[in-house]
């Protein structure tokens, strides 16, 4: 019986080898990227499980929300958080941690390097479990002369020699300090959000002068992660936050009332789930960090991939199953039960389920290098993991049903006295509207695709493409300038930069487009009665700032060496008791937050904010620039001003009109012959601002290729569907051109026939892509026009009607073109 | 109305070649009615293709109303038919998923007439051969009689000049056969030239000439006394 099934089971799929290589290659394709998207998302949700005491790790996460602003979470806090958490908690907070990243000078021997190495508490080592290969990892981190490096950073630099005992120079800030290399553990898994290749004991008296990274409650710096005590509960911290805050968080002297909880305020996040918590800032991790909404999407489209297979498999059985009714039939006859057969049509679903998924597993061991290149991670495909093989086995079983049940019931459910009688078996209406509704949504499925692809596609143009106030091509950055060694050198590097041939002009600033930080001053604006205080950012610039970005003046004037009173006084060296006096340059965004009603009638204007020393400053507008995209694309424009002040120039901006390499290498080389001690660093402009969009950028490529295997799929179940149509309806193509239709007549009837769902699919996939679509462009603050949507979805739907006559096309013409004769001849 | 000369039709398949029709040389006037007898396999089918144009000859001619079509193409040809030519089929080769007057309207859709028109052509066409009652049935509710009225309907409503009709009663008990028979002479007698196809010599009656074909040939040709 069984060997039976198994022979016509096998005798149909190579008989109908247009069918099958249709449902094998489709299930195959669906198949393979429902792997792919299981296994990306398996390493997704395996993030910082591995720790021993994972369930009871916590990170401290501040939010701020400065008033007449968004509130920012960030994912950091201030350094005397960690001895405030275990004194406020006492019962409830086990270990307490800081991880405070530092770029540093390395110095091995006579040569520099510039690194990144991680500052960090002796805790470290009690909250997480490091794989240590050589050295006393705990000794290391209780020693400030001491660092524990990783297997990559020993192996850079020592090679295959003993690192351990082996010394280098350290430089940050103020500190100077040979270290001993203590300590050499196993680079971290990648499957965590850590992420650092040194690690080097706090030691706060190192930073005295530096309050900001360790010793102050304004300054957020650090990553603190904390262990909760055995039966303790999170909620019990959760709860008293706000208290905890409240107590050691001054409110600001320009704030009147309120509690610093209003301004400030902390919240805890499980370790395990960092890595897609959906609701988290997305910049100052380690390392980026994945996304709840993109494994949901990508699992979700992974699906319809595999559903847009399942549906070719379901139509084509149900085409072909008026094939096999008199092979029903006869088995009927000769007494197979209704159940019976069900089961041997399920069995012959599941057996192409099963070859295709033999087909898939090829196609994921081929692809996997590619797609692990395309996510940056190491997925292996391991098929006796117990997980897998059940997730396989259910997806077989799943493919399976969906393609079998309805053919099984369709076929089982013939009548055999009506079909051997007839001799044929007219098909069903039902089931030939059933196909008309699946091809729908397959095709709805692949237009919503492409339309997805296009916005996400077109907004990473625009906002790459976008005017950002200021002309960012032909423009480089050099770092660096701001650290003790080049400090004293920069104004001498910046004079013999300028006088380089290609080189237009240049300007120091403390920031430099799409970095990433964030700082404010608090200004206070005269009125009527009183006054009022407004949060600002800050950039500090020199003279040549405006005219070497390029940005243009609303009102008044750039910084101008004529005007004394343009230099920001410092509330340091300025004598006591005196009253400060400076000129300032705005945005028109912070002229909106000032109150002011125009650029020119803000000149003259007088506001007043601090200048250090706790001594603040009346500054006149002198100028008014227009909003300047230059703290990131995707962030609201912020109220800004810029001070001439020199604090912080860490960045020397340079025009250039020549080759770009090489204004950079004559760059390098004057740095070289000047600046010993600190490594030369640049970046282009341009390049670091469509960096930040480089993750819609890989969206739009996965987004593409999805839609690419979804419409590839369905043409295939299409053209295997106008093939059997064709069959179907040779005898009334044949009537028709008896009666005079001519080939054009009759390939436009068949083209239509296959239009009318594509068509349908339309008004299926517009709303729903429009809706997914502008509600994932709100995320945006500056986004494509919303009718952009309209040409969009015009053109998926004509590229999908294209496709689909260009599936059907040729078949349609070769039918119209055979003689009416042929078909019918013979009945 | 039209004349074959020395025409030929060869098949070939595979190495095999099959003469089906040999120097047959046939005249047809206009208005006539001709009966087309043999036995199974002789050519008739084939020879009502080429007269019908569905197919063509392999040599020799064949001129229809004064023009020789022998080497015309398809798309020539399908025009030429559609204006002067009806069918009927022995298996009635109705299109199932119309109804009644969607099949009998085929024949018009092809030919630029306004919807209307073709409306009011069909109407009558179904009440001359009295299928009206059954407008909107589908063919697999018919009888095959019926479904044979349908058919003729559908080769006339054109107002085609020639009917050319493969066994058109093969399918057919006696006295449905005899109504088609009789809806024919009817349409002959109007002015209709008809060809027929049949295997029936009490049918091949109705007819006023039959030609015999044997193996391809034409081997006689009998001229029916006036009654
Ligand atoms: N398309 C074709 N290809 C090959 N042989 C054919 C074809 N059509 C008809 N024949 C052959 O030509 C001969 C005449 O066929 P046909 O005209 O159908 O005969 P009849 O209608 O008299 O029974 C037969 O031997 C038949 O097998
Ligand atoms: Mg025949």
């Amino acid at each position: 019986m069984f060997q039976n099934y198994i022979n016509v089971a096998l005798r149909n799929l190579f008989k109908h080898k247009l069918y099958s290589a249709i449902n094998i290659i489709g299930l195959a394709v669906g198949l393979a990227a429902c792997i792919m998207i299981m296994l990306f998302v398996r390493d997704e949700l395996s993030y910082d499980k591995h720790w021993s005491n994972a369930d009871s790790i916590y990170r401290l996460n501040t939010t701020f929300s400065p008033p007449g602003r968004e509130p920012f979470v960030t994912v950091m806090a201030q350094g005397p958080t960690k001895a405030a958490l275990k004194n406020y908690f006492p019962e409830e907070v086990g270990a307490v941690t800081r991880f405070n990243g530092m770029r540093v000078i390395m110095q091995k021997n006579n040569d520099i390097f510039s690194e990144s190495l991680m500052w960090t508490d002796p805790e470290t080592v009690d909250i997480f479990d490091f794989d240590v290969v050589a050295g006393d990892l705990r000794q290391t981190l209780n020693d400030n002369a001491s660092l524990a490096i990783n297997e990559t950073f020993a192996r850079k630099y020592f090679g295959d020699a003993d690192p351990i005992g082996e010394t280098v120079t350290l430089s940050v800030w103020s500190l100077k300090r040979d270290y001993r290399i203590g300590a050499v553990y196993k680079d971290l898994p990648h499957n965590t959000v850590l992420e650092f290749q040194g690690m080097a004991m706090i030691d706060e008296t190192d930073f005295a002068d530096q309050g900001w990274e360790f010793a102050e409650w304004f300054s957020v710096n650090n990553y603190v992660y904390f262990t909760l005590k055995d039966g303790a509960s999170i909620e019990t911290i959760n709860s008293r936050l706000n208290a905890f805050a409240d107590q050691h968080i001054q409110v600001p002297a320009s704030v009147e009332g309120g509690k610093a909880s209003d301004y400030v305020a902390y919240s805890t996040q499980p370790i395990t789930r960092i890595q897609l918590d959906p609701a988290g800032a997305r910049d100052g991790e380690m390392k980026p960090t994945g996304n709840m909404t993109t494994v949901l999407t990508f699992s979700a489209i992974a699906g319809l991939i595999l559903l847009i297979a399942c549906i070719n498999f379901m139509n084509l059985a149900t085409a072909k199953s008026t094939q096999r009714a008199r092979e029903v039939a006869l088995r009927k006859v000769l007494g197979a039960k209704r159940r019976q057969l069900v089961i041997q049509f399920l069995g012959e679903s599941v057996l192409v389920a099963l070859i295709g998924l033999v087909f898939g597993v090829v196609l994921v061991e081929t692809l996997l290098p590619a797609f692990n290149d395309f996510v940056d991670k190491q997925l292996v495909f391991n098929y006796l993991d117990g997980m897998t093989l059940g997730i396989l086995f259910g997806l077989i079983v799943i493919v399976g049903m969906l393609g079998g049940v309805y053919p099984a019931l369709i076929l089982s459910g013939f009548r055999p006295a009506s079909v051997l009688k007839a001799n044929k078996s007219a098909e069903s209406s039902g089931s030939a509207r059933l196909r008309s509704v699946l091809v729908v949504m397959q095709f709805a499925i692949s237009i919503a695709l492409i339309v997805s692809t296009g916005v996400v596609y077109g907004q990473k143009i625009y906002a790459t493409n976008m005017d950002p106030g200021f002309n960012k091509d032909n423009l480089l950055v050099v770092r660096n300038t701001g650290r003790s060694g080049a400090v004293d050198k920069r104004e001498a590097f910046k004079e013999q930069v300028k006088r380089l041939p290609g080189v237009t002009s240049a300007a120091f600033s403390s920031d430099s487009p799409s970095s990433g930080n964030e700082s404010n001053s608090m200004v206070v604006i005269p009125e009527e009665e009183g006054e009022r205080s407004e949060l600002i950012g800050v950039y500090r610039v020199d003279y040549e700032f405006f005219d070497t970005y390029q940005i243009d003046f609303l009102a008044g004037r750039p910084y101008s060496r004529a005007h004394a009173l343009d230099v920001m006084p410092n509330g340091f060296t300025a004598e006591e008791g005196a009253l400060l006096q400076g000129n300032l340059i705005v945005n028109e965004a912070a002229l909106r937050r000032f109150g002011f009603a125009s650029p020119q009638s803000a000149i003259g204007r007088v506001v007043k904010s601090s200048v250090g020393n706790g001594r603040s400053a009346e500054f006149t507008i002198v100028g008014v620039v227009r909003d300047i995209k230059f703290q990131s694309l995707r962030e609201k424009m912020r109220p800004e001003m810029y001070q001439l002040a020199e604090f912080g120039f860490s960045n020397l901006n340079v025009r250039f009109d020549g080759t770009a390499t090489e204004i950079v290498s004559q760059i390098e080389s004057i740095w070289k012959s000047m600046i010993s001690t600190v490594p030369f660093g640049y970046d282009y402009v341009d390049e670091v601002m469509a960096r930040e969009f480089r993750a819609e950028e890989n969206q739009s490529i996965l987004l593409a290729i999805f839609a690419g295997l979804a419409v590839v799929i369905a043409c295939l179940g299409l053209y295997g569907l106008a093939s059997f149509t064709a069959e179907r309806r040779t005898k009334e193509i044949g009537i028709r051109k008896v009666m005079g239709a001519t080939v054009f007549d009759i390939v436009r009837l068949l083209l239509w026939q296959f239009s009318k769902p594509v068509l349908l699919a339309n008004l299926v996939a517009w709303p729903v892509a429009a809706y997914g679509m502008l509600s994932w462009l709100e995320g945006f603050p500056y986004r494509i026009d919303n009718w952009v949507l309209v040409p969009l979805c015009l053109l998926a739907g004509g590229i999908a009607l294209a496709i689909a006559w260009a599936t059907v096309g040729g078949n349609a013409a070769r039918v119209a073109r055979s003689n009416p004769i042929d078909a019918l001849r013979y009945e | 109305m039209l004349k074959l000369h020395n025409l030929s039709k060869v098949y070939r398949t595979d190495e095999v070649e099959t003469a089906a029709l040999n120097s047959v040389n046939i005249e047809i006037e206009s208005g006539e009615f001709v009966a087309i007898m043999g036995p199974s396999g002789c050519g008739k089918s084939t020879l009502l293709n080429i007269v019908g144009m569905l197919d063509t000859p392999s040599s020799g001619d064949y001129v229809f109303m004064g023009e020789n079509v022998a080497r015309y193409s398809e798309a020539k040809l399908s025009n030429i038919r559609k204006q002067n030519i009806g069918f009927i089929f022995q298996s009635f080769n109705l299109i199932d998923e119309l109804s009644v007057e969607e099949n009998i309207e085929l024949a018009l859709l092809y030919h630029n007439i306004p919807a209307s028109e073709r409306r009011a052509r069909v109407e009558r066409v179904m009440d001359k051969v009295g299928i009206a009652h059954r407008a909107k049935h589908m063919p697999s509710q018919l009888s095959g009689g019926q479904q044979q009225r349908v058919a003729v309907a559908r080769a006339v409503v054109g107002d085609q000049a020639m009917i050319l009709a493969d066994e058109p009663t093969g399918n057919l008990d006696s006295a449905h056969g005899q109504e088609v028979m009789e809806m024919l002479q009817a349409l002959n007698e109007e002015g209709t030239t008809i060809v027929m196809v049949t295997h029936s010599p009490a049918h091949a009656d109705y007819a006023r000439r039959t030609i015999n074909l044997f193996d391809g040939h034409v081997v006689t040709e009998n001229l029916r006394a006036a009654v």
